[in-house]
């Protein structure tokens, strides 16, 4: 027995140092784009003798966001990925809720037709969502970027596994209250489901803010250009130093890092109670 | 019994329009979302395929040209190149990413001190944005990069990993797996986590061994979840554009397009309008197989 007890402990413990050496190994090139992006630009190829660099350029960020209209890039697609991430909640929630508390003729097929709808991306439906967009005369507009990105199939099964497990007794209870459906969702199940909500919208803003493909299709004018755009072309450009780039990718990680941060604790439960155990 | 029979009719009437009152809302929650999806799912799927059997440059109507855009696409060696790719990419990174986010699962779930605070730490290659993560695996393939830097020990000398035609797609499969395999290692912790403590206690018993415990046990209580893995990140690798349009921009001689690149460069960079909604008819019939398994597997674990 108290051998036993001495091999568990040491197991736990000598294993902190391969975990953490390969955790190591895998956030290397995170370490690797932060630290670029204080080097100067000629030391771009000499990395692995200065990870920390001797001189931390900070100009390299302010000299970046200045080479292009990147502020305006950054508000682009923050004013895009935020009507996601609000539509989304919006009738994902409604969905969901519809989908997991109501019982009607073709129920089952509803779910099965919207959940087929991830066999449809924008990568597939390219050609005609852009004839669609442009027939709507939204080319080059906000609505016309974040138009056909604000359901997405995933959040909704994500809030329907996640609200079956609330005890319908609750909503038999409310309703024999007098109170209309509307107010159950508000009051009862919403409360309820906040967890869920905050993973569907941690990954629907994330998702939105990578979008690259469809704003390369539709955005043709700096005014509507979001950041990935504007990142590209900036590479693209002859003299633009690389150090500079890796500044805006820093840059661009700060937002997605701070929700996933913020909303750490929610993620967690978001993503072992809803349905992903299978 | 006249009156009670009547009680009831009137009571039943009244609990009929009482529930299909309810159904009304469920079906009003529902309403904006399958709109929705006929405008932007269906409808436009439809007209992938109306469109795929037509000559279209969206200057001129469409003009209708029966098979002509399918037999033509089947005799491109660019596309047979890009169907390949795509299917390499897909059949690689998903045994990649299942291996390794199973593997990492595992690793996490032994109970090492510290071990949510490195899963955390891993999971930041998933947050950061992928267009970052291709800008920086481009340098770290360089010749003079990272990823040779550190392979210099071994002695393989300079590797040319983007502009070897052999290297290039497992380049691609290696950052595709380094983004994705974290966000499935929490899948699979949230599956291994799910599984009675009783019996591994029961096998502790029995004295099993490592191996087995793991092979007969374990993987079986988890299968619905590898099998979810595998479906979801075919799924997701399927769809691939932004990781060989920005690290190989398709090369070298196109031993790392995909599909969903050449529906775009058929699309709107020759504006092929006809002949891209084929090839995205093709990647349809790719990604609906694997939609029709995660269905089948989805009802199988459904309880209504």
């Amino acid at each position: 027995m108290k051998k036993q007890i001495a091999r568990f402990w040491t197991l736990e413990w000598l294993g902190v140092l391969p975990l953490g050496a390969l955790t190591f190994l895998v956030i290397l090139p995170i370490i690797w784009m932060i630290s670029t992006s204080f080097q100067s630009g000629d030391k771009m190829y000499q990395l692995t003798t200065e990870w920390i660099p001797s001189v931390f350029h900070w100009e390299n960020y302010p000299n970046g966001l200045s080479r292009s209209a990147f502020p305006l890039f950054f508000l682009n697609s923050f004013i895009v990925s935020a009507a996601v991430m609000i539509g989304n909640i919006i009738f994902c929630t409604l969905a969901g809720y519809g989908l997991s508390k109501y019982r009607f003729r073709g129920d089952k097929i509803i779910l099965l037709l919207i959940l087929s709808t991830l066999m449809l991306p924008l990568e597939v439906t390219l050609v005609p969502t852009f004839l669609i967009i442009r027939k709507l005369n939204w080319l080059n507009t906000y609505q016309g970027i974040f138009a056909p990105l604000l359901i997405d199939a995933f959040g909704i099964f994500l809030m329907r596994q996640f609200m079956l497990r609330i005890p319908t007794d609750y909503i038999e209870a409310a309703r024999i209250d007098g109170a209309g459906e509307f107010k159950i969702l508000w009051k009862i199940i919403i409360p309820q489901c906040k967890p869920a909500i905050a993973t569907m919208a941690i990954f629907s803003f994330r998702d939105s803010w990578d979008q690259f493909i469809w704003p390369l299709v539709i955005v043709s004018v700096d005014e509507y250009r979001t950041y990935p755009l504007g990142l590209v072309r900036f590479g693209e450009d002859y003299g633009n130093p690389p150090t500079e780039q890796m500044a805006i990718a820093v840059l661009a990680t700060i937002p997605v890092f701070l929700i996933f941060w913020i909303l750490q604790r929610s993620l967690r439960t978001g993503f072992t109670m809803s349905g992903l155990k299978g | 019994m006249l009156t009670i029979g009547r009680a009831q009719i009137s009571v039943s009437r009244w609990q009929l329009s009482y529930e299909s009152r309810i159904k009304f809302w469920g079906i009003l929650f529902i309403l904006p979302t399958i709109l929705f999806f006929l405008i932007f799912k269906y409808g436009p799927m439809i007209w992938a395929i109306y469109l795929s059997f037509t000559g279209y440059d969206i200057v001129t109507k469409p003009k209708y040209i029966g098979l002509s855009n399918y037999i033509s696409i089947f005799k491109d060696p660019i596309f047979l190149q890009a169907l390949n790719n795509t299917l390499v990419y897909i059949v690689g990174s998903t045994i990649a990413i299942t291996i390794i986010g199973l593997g990492l699962a595992l690793l996490i779930n032994t109970g090492i001190k510290a071990s949510r605070f490195f899963m955390s730490s891993m999971f930041l290659t998933n947050i950061m944005p992928i267009l970052a993560v291709c800008l920086v695996w481009r340098f770290l393939f360089h010749p003079h990069g990272l990823v040779n830097q550190f392979l210099s020990p071994l002695g393989l000398g300079r590797i040319d990993w983007l502009t070897n035609s052999y290297l290039a797609l497992p380049a691609i499969i290696i950052v595709t797996a380094w983004r994705f395999a974290p966000y499935f290692m929490v899948v699979f912790l949230a599956g291994l986590l799910a599984v009675p403590k009783e019996i591994y206690e029961a096998a502790d018993i029995d004295g099993v061994t490592p191996f087995s415990r793991f092979f007969r046990i374990t993987l079986p209580m988890i299968s619905p979840i590898v099998f979810f893995v595998v479906v979801v990140s075919a799924l997701l690798c399927a769809r691939i554009f932004l990781m060989p349009f920005i690290i190989t921009g398709g090369g070298p001689g196109g031993a790392t397009r995909v599909l969903s690149m050449l529906i775009y460069e058929t699309g709107f960079s020759y504006l092929k309008m006809g002949r891209a909604a084929a090839i995205s008819v093709i990647l349809f019939l790719i990604m609906m197989v694997f939609t029709i398994l995660q269905i089948r597997l989805f009802s199988k674990t459904e309880e209504y």
